[in-house]
């Protein structure tokens, strides 16, 4: 094995020679390093950009949460084709009945008489839960099991007698609750209308929204009781938007 | 000074190059690392179908809500071109076409405002993930302050909606929405607290919007317990 090396009174030419092979080799080896550098800067750069671009984040989910993810989407696309059919239903209905020049009065009030109730714009019956609640818990107590009873599929719910529709909301620190402009006293009753067994299942599951709320508010007594009928009565409220105009 | 900036004019542009992309790089590395540390990212291979299926049943849904929307629309105009002209039938449309902006059925725009809501900076406490819990904080903070119509991540909301954690994301009206969230309200806004959210760590931006679009709320509004009272009824 030999080694290259310049000895002490080597000719200039060649000394030259040898700076400009080091001084290239240098270059190229910057130029491989800087080329090196860049690429990893472009991989990394466009990472970034797509984490940042709301790309789903299902990968941050674990095995469980996406059991779940997919048991909400299974049940909630379910119903949508309930919905889909009912909504094709009707629109026969409705092209028959215009075919053969009919008016079509039932199905228009059959309709409005469905989306009214949805809305909370006429009072409502039917089968669900009573929870009462007695001792102090705040509003945002209230306002998790209104979540949680609208996550179990409640199709319509009340606070001490006042119906929950959109922009309602349940504030106040314990003792101070109110529903529109209602004071709550320390005893007052949530009802809900839907599957009495689910609802009750839901909010009183291990680890569930009453189990929460007991944590947080330890004085909150919350009874759940299925009830066979219960009636809500209809909101207050005025619905339609004065300031949003219908985007046809 | 002068001797400095002699130094630094010697030294080769390629050397000065390097030090300036290492710099970056560094940068990148850290702002990459920062970034994942928050939410955890699993890697074992039997999640992949189960992400599969995810997205099949959101791509599903997402086909599912737009043709709603669309018979929504045909019942509409079915409605418009009934035979009769009856005074009581014009009513009858025009209270249908009420109850459907009411239930948030139609889509709307007028003025209001639009929020980003995302995570904290890495640092800025555990507390700093945009949690189901913040975004119904900020949306009842907007009823309270007279929202007329609510919209997260384009997901209308209704009086039937629930907004729920799933893993670091959430979930409204069943759809999978992950941060950072747009939430965009209409209604005549004076004044809007942010203090508070900001508080709490996490990031809060807001518009005032002089027309915010809200899309209409595409999922059921059949009721399979509830049935409506006869008029004049009182519970």
């Amino acid at each position: 094995m030999t080694g290259r090396h310049v000895t002490p009174g080597a000719s200039a030419p060649h000394q030259a020679d040898h700076a400009r092979r080091i001084w290239g080799f240098h270059r190229l080896a910057s130029r491989v390093s800087i080329a090196v550098v860049a690429g990893v800067l472009g991989i990394l750069a466009v990472g970034q950009f797509r984490g940042q671009a709301g790309a789903p984040a299902l990968a941050a989910l674990s095995a469980t949460d996406l059991t779940q993810l997919i048991a909400n989407l299974t049940a909630g696309n379910d119903q949508l084709r309930a919905e889909i059919t009912d909504l094709r239903d009707q629109a026969a209905h409705l092209t028959e009945a215009h075919d053969r020049g009919e008016t079509t009065v039932d199905e228009l009030t059959g309709d409005l008489g469905r989306i009214r109730a949805w809305a909370g714009l006429t009072a409502v019956s039917g089968q669900g839960i009573a929870i009462t609640v007695r001792g102090q818990l705040g509003g945002d107590g209230v306002e998790d099991l209104i979540n949680e009873l609208r996550n179990a599929g409640a199709e319509a719910i009340s606070v001490d007698g006042v119906r929950i529709v959109t922009g309602v909301v349940v504030a106040g620190a314990p003792g101070a609750l109110s529903v529109e402009n209602n004071a709550i006293g320390d005893a007052f009753e949530i009802r809900a209308i839907g599957s009495p067994q689910i609802l009750t299942g839901t909010l009183t599951r291990t680890g569930g929204v009453i189990a929460q709320i007991g944590t947080t508010y330890p004085d909150a007594q919350l009874t759940v009781t299925p009830v066979d009928m219960l009636t809500l009565p209809a909101t207050d409220r005025t619905l339609v938007p004065a300031h949003g105009q219908p985007r046809l | 000074m002068s001797v400095f900036v002699a130094r630094l004019r010697a030294l080769p542009s390629v050397q000065v190059t390097l030090a300036m992309a290492l710099l970056v790089l560094g940068f990148l590395i850290a702002a990459q690392i920062a970034a994942q540390g928050p939410r955890i990212r699993y890697s074992s291979e039997e999640r992949s179908p189960l992400i599969d299926t995810a997205l099949s049943l959101q791509a599903q849904r997402d086909s599912l809500k737009t043709e709603i929307l669309g018979l929504r629309q045909q019942i509409g105009q079915l409605e418009a071109q009934d035979p009769g002209a009856a005074e009581s039938l014009r009513r009858l449309y025009a209270d249908l076409e009420q109850a459907r902006l009411a239930a948030g059925l139609i889509a709307v725009a007028g003025p209001g405002l639009a929020f980003r809501f995302e995570d904290g900076s890495p640092g800025s406490g555990v507390d700093a993930l945009v949690s189901a819990q913040d975004v119904r904080v900020l949306v009842e903070e907007l009823w309270l302050a007279g929202a007329e119509g609510i919209a997260v991540n384009r997901e209308r909301l209704a009086a039937t909606t629930a907004v729920i954690d799933i893993g670091g994301s959430i979930l409204v009206n069943s759809a999978y929405l992950a941060p950072p969230y747009l939430i965009e309200a209409v209604g005549p806004f004076v004044e809007f607290v942010q203090g508070r959210v900001e508080r709490s760590g996490l990031s809060l931006s807001v518009a005032q919007l002089a027309s915010v679009d809200l899309p209409a709320f595409a999922g059921t509004v059949n009721p399979r317990f509830a049935r409506p009272e006869p008029p004049g009824a009182t519970p």
